[in-house]
């Protein structure tokens, strides 16, 4: 029988930090994971080693945002500024894990910024990473570090957005029967509090397996205090799955890359989406 | 020469018949007090309230108490009913210069609804804008034009990026901007491989940085404009969704004051307003660090001062007026009168608004009577010369008397002026009514017409009945014991001795209202329920004996004699001169020595009190005239050979009045002649060239001094005072100084001229001149002439010795 139980998967969380609001909204979510799920934390600073090269080069000026002015580069007030980074970071770590009584830890690696995140959280049972951070074109859309752990295929990661608090989460799962979307109902049941929602969206093939995956579903869920709400969608319409699921209006989307839909939809549906996804 | 009788009982006291009323007490008048005998101020009162020109102000002038602001009061309560109601007046904000609040004219009673319209709208508001900016439909506007702004930013640095891909150049981001650098494998090369490459390959490489860079910067430069524009478009959405939030109110209250020009005008500006500040209306969280300073944390409540902008100032509501409205201001301070700016200290800095503005007198009266107490008015500070200012403009302008003095440096408001259409009527003494239009050449100009309120009624039978509605009006209003016929009669009486006149009764209001309210005293401590002529007098009684210490104590050193009064013997150059003492307002009369000496001299009258500074004008010009009388009578055919000295005895303060230049005259004919005068008479009233006795104030205090000292020694009969014949009229003298007459124990003559009075005093007639032009020998004149012949005889002897001596 699957219920909502104490939390064993997941016992240290890392989360990536460079100041962007991103990441202060992943620290904060990260942090409150943490105080749920009795987990200790890591703050990951990375000073990009990209910059520092840069700053060595002699004809590369740095274009400031509001006053299109160029400077030289100097390589000491560079690092300098990097360090500040790095102390602010923390400051911000100490202060939001010190709100939530977490235990918490900081690291500060150099090197390429992306790489180094996901080799520092190689010890994590989770690592959390803002959408985007501080990526030059502020698109919408996931930033460098988010698609680097897509690519390396680094599980369990959790994308944050800003504006989305882990105490108050609704969540929606995805299920297809697969051992991926098994894992991430597991997940979800780790984390749905109580007097929350979990809404479990079934893809089936047709409707009659919808039905029958409802049905065992139904059977060995148990989630007293907590509301279960069963969707369904044609597996087939995997193209309107993003529709769908803003439809639902649902908090944290969790979900596994290894289910019957292709990889590249759901990743693309992580790029896509603006809810914060869990992926398993 | 026939000398005056003595004055009969009757002549001494004017009775009051009770029979003449028709009520036996107080409780049977009906009807309002009218003012009687004051016919001329009325005429003035209803010239001035009926004009309608400029300027014709009423100045209502006669001494305090004479119930000018009850007369003209019941004038206005009976005109000013029939009166248009005067339109409301309220201020609001001026939207376009917050610093000159825009006064509205609305009609009677709209004021009030409009206040409450303003109120309800604010309410409103704070239901209808947050509900419209928390529309899904404003969210996804809002949020669509800020993405299009994100998404044009990321469009141009993509752009660039991949450009710079294309070159394998990386795009980094900075702490502070951007920046270029040539890449290999998604890594920035380090300064030494890049060292590696040829140095046509780094100096292409730098030239498409350099050209990136450039292409950098015109994004950059254009960011602030992208970012104004979409700021511009999120001002746009506010507005229209404002807009759209608040029209269907506005129009609720545009069609409720759809016939107000004014009001409709003020509704556009605020429409305006609410739309451009439509934030202040949504929910916000207070900041802590304002909670800590001690702002209210209902800083976004509808209650919040924040708000007062859309609030109404109402400074005249005149919905519960009926016709024009009567104004007595008590305290006619500048502030007052024309209103002023308050402010509140707001964090230790003085702050206002249009709420702030404060009403004054001014707008309460205005389209109606405005009563001033003008002595008031005068020892306000500003306070005249802010009236004056509002007739002559004839609007109401409101200036902070701090600010226009620099008495406070802060921000304050010209409120816009208010028209203004009153009748200021002020009441005052006469005296000050006489200085202002000597001195100030604005006030015949504002004040054009003067109501002369008389001092005194005629104790006739309309006088009469006035005073007993008077009375009556008192006891109702003060609920008292009411007066039957008698006291009423008995107050009647006082009043004609407070005029000083048995002909007339004095206009002096508050006198006789004491008078009622002490007599209902005594009434009620003698256990009556309805007060009694004997509650009258004993009420005047007991107010002379509450005032009586001075002139006991007088009496007392007088019967001691310390103070030197013959009222037995006779003697040369001696009499008896009668004074008033008037300490604290309480007179009295008491009699005083006058002597006069005589010796050779020039015939100069030395005047002692003069010499010593202690005589006033009037009393060395009373000398003065009776030297001309003796100069007329004696020195015709030769020089006077004497010099006289006449002084009050035992006067240690000032003397005036020339009351007292009859006794000095009859000293002095005394002194001349040789002959006694008999001390049991004391003489008043002042003397002309020509000899003739003349009225004096004070006569019946004067009386009964001098009785009361006979008194006190033991009426003889022969005692008695020589007052001046045109005095008779206003005697109203005690009742013991009545019955002392009536049974022959004192006497009062009424003299005409100086030849009466030295032979009533010295019992010797006075003689006139016979055919050969010379008095007779045996008269006082003759034995005047006699001495004064036998003084210049001697005064020629000792001057031709005295010259021979020199010789």
């Amino acid at each position: 029988m699957l219920e909502r139980h104490q939390n064993t998967h997941i016992r240290h969380i890392a989360v990536a930090l460079d100041c962007s609001p991103h990441s202060i909204a992943s620290l904060t979510a990260a942090a409150e994971l943490a105080r749920l799920m009795h987990a200790d934390l890591t703050g990951i600073f990375v000073e990009d080693i990209n910059l520092l090269r840069m700053a060595e080069l002699p004809f590369c000026h740095e274009v400031r945002m509001y006053s299109s002015e160029t400077e030289k580069f100097d390589f000491s007030r560079l690092e300098r500024s990097l360090k500040l980074q790095a102390k602010a970071a923390a400051d911000a770590l100490q202060r939001i894990a010190g709100q939530f009584m977490v235990n918490y830890s900081f690291r500060v690696y150099r090197g390429i910024v992306p790489a180094e995140v996901i080799l520092a959280a190689l010890d994590a049972d989770l690592l959390v990473l803002g959408r985007s951070g501080r990526s030059p074109t502020c698109r919408k859309g996931l930033g460098s570090t988010a698609k680097k752990a897509l690519a390396e295929g680094k599980k369990p990661v959790l994308f944050i957005q800003p504006g989305f608090s882990a105490r108050e989460w609704t969540i929606l799962v995805l299920y297809d029967g697969s051992e991926g979307s098994k894992q991430a109902l597991e997940a979800a049941l780790d984390m749905i509090q109580p007097g929350s929602t979990l809404n479990v969206l079934i893809l089936g093939e047709t409707h009659e397996e919808s039905a029958k995956m409802e049905r065992e579903l139904s059977e060995i869920i148990k989630l007293p205090g907590s509301t279960l709400v069963y969707h369904h969608l044609p597996l087939k319409n995997e193209k309107s799955l993003l529709r769908y699921i803003r439809m639902i209006n649902s908090g944290l989307l969790v979900l596994s890359d290894r289910m019957k839909i292709s990889r590249e939809i759901v990743h693309g549906l992580i790029n896509e989406i603006d809810y914060p996804v869990l992926l398993v | 020469m026939t000398l005056p009788a003595k004055l009969s009982p009757e002549k001494l006291y004017r009775t009051c018949n009770p029979l003449e009323f028709s009520f036996n007490t107080t409780a049977d008048i009906d009807g309002p007090v009218k003012a009687t005998g004051q016919d001329r101020a009325f005429e003035a009162i209803t010239f001035s309230m009926g004009i309608k020109q400029n300027g014709f102000n009423l100045f209502a002038l006669g001494p305090n108490g004479t119930g000018k602001q009850t007369a003209i009061m019941h004038f206005l309560s009976n005109k000013a009913p029939g009166a248009a109601v005067p339109s409301d007046w309220c201020y609001v904000n001026n939207f376009e210069k917050p610093r000159h609040p825009k006064a509205l004219k609305l009609p009677a009673g709209k004021a009030s609804s409009l206040s409450r319209d303003m109120e309800h709208l604010l309410e409103a508001l704070f239901t209808v804008i947050p509900a419209a900016f928390s529309s899904e439909e404003y969210q996804a506007q809002e949020k669509d034009i800020r993405e299009k702004f994100q998404e044009k930013q990321a469009i141009a640095i993509e752009e660039l990026e991949k450009k710079g891909a294309e070159n394998h150049i990386a795009l980094i981001r900075t702490p502070a901007g951007f920046a270029f650098a040539p890449e290999k494998e998604g890594e920035v090369l380090k300064p030494e491989e890049f060292m590696l490459l040829k140095k046509e390959e780094r100096d292409s490489i730098e030239e498409k940085i350099i050209a990136l860079k450039t292409a950098m910067q015109s994004i950059m430069a254009q960011i602030p404009k992208w970012q104004r524009e979409t700021q511009e478009k999120i001002k746009e959405l506010n507005r229209n969704i404002a807009n759209f939030a608040i029209k269907p109110l506005i129009a609720e209250l545009r069609n409720s004051y759809a016939t107000l020009e004014e009001v409709t005008r003020y509704f556009e500006t605020l429409e305006n307003d609410i739309i451009e500040n439509f934030d202040q209306f949504l929910e916000k969280e207070a900041d802590p660090r304002e909670l800590l300073i001690g702002i209210s944390p209902g800083k976004f409540s509808q209650r919040s001062p924040m708000f007062n902008r859309y609030r109404v100032n109402i400074i005249v509501d005149n919905s519960s007026t009926k016709g024009a409205p009567i104004v007595y201001e008590d305290k006619p301070a500048c502030q007052n009168l024309v209103g002023d700016i308050e402010h509140i200290s707001q964090m230790g800095t003085l702050v206002t608004d249009f709420t702030l503005i404060k009403q004054g007198a001014l707008h309460r009266a205005n389209g109606g009577y405005l009563l001033i107490d003008a002595r008031r008015l005068m020892v306000e500070p500003f306070a005249y010369e802010a009236l004056k200012k509002a007739l002559r403009t004839r609007q109401i302008r409101i200036e902070s008397l701090a600010q226009m003095y620099s008495l406070v440096s802060t921000v304050s408001l010209e409120p816009e002026p208010i028209p203004l259409d009153i009748k200021v009527i002020l009441l005052g003494e006469r005296s000050l009514y006489y200085l202002l239009s000597v001195y100030d050449p604005d006030f015949s100009e504002l004040f054009k017409v003067a109501a002369d309120f008389e001092d005194e009624l005629p104790s006739d039978i309309d006088g009469k009945f006035a005073y007993a509605r008077i009375i009556s009006s008192i006891v109702k209003k003060d609920n008292l014991h009411h007066f039957d016929r008698r006291a009423v009669a008995r107050i009647v009486e006082q009043g004609s001795r407070l005029a000083e006149d048995a002909t007339k009764l004095t206009a002096h209001i508050q006198s006789i209202s004491d008078l009622v309210h002490e007599s209902d005293y005594y009434a009620t401590a003698a256990a009556r329920e309805i007060v009694q002529a004997e509650d009258v007098q004993h009420a005047i009684d007991a107010k002379i004996l509450r005032s009586s210490r001075i002139r006991k104590k007088i009496r007392e050193a007088t019967l001691r004699n310390s103070i030197l009064i013959d009222t037995d013997s006779e003697k040369i150059g001696q009499i008896n001169g009668l004074a008033i003492y008037s300490p604290g307002g309480q007179s009295f009369g008491h009699p005083g020595r006058i002597t006069a000496r005589v010796r050779l001299g020039k015939g100069d009258v030395i005047d002692i009190e003069r010499e010593v500074e202690m005589g006033g004008p009037i009393h060395s010009k009373g000398v003065m005239i009776l030297s001309g009388f003796l100069g007329a009578r004696f020195a015709i055919d030769q020089p006077l050979s004497l010099s006289a000295s006449l002084v009050f005895e035992q006067s240690y303060s000032g003397v005036e009045g020339d009351s007292a230049s009859s006794a000095e005259l009859y000293a002095l004919l005394s002194a001349i002649s040789g002959v006694p005068i008999g001390q049991w008479f004391a003489v008043t009233g002042s003397v002309n060239q020509y000899g003739q006795v003349q009225a004096i104030g004070g006569v019946n205090e004067k009386i009964e001094g001098f009785f009361d000292l006979c008194k006190a020694r033991g009426l003889t009969g022969k005692q008695g005072v020589l007052i001046p014949v045109s005095n008779v009229e206003n005697l109203m003298l005690r009742n013991d100084v009545v019955d002392a007459v009536r049974h022959g124990l004192f006497s009062i003559f009424p003299v005409t001229d100086v030849d009466e009075g030295i032979e009533i005093l010295t019992g010797r007639q006075a003689g006139g001149l016979d055919k050969t032009g010379k008095y007779p020998p045996d008269t006082i004149n003759g034995m005047a002439v006699a001495r004064l012949n036998e003084m210049a005889e001697k005064l020629k002897k000792f001057t031709s010795s005295s010259d021979n001596a020199n010789e």
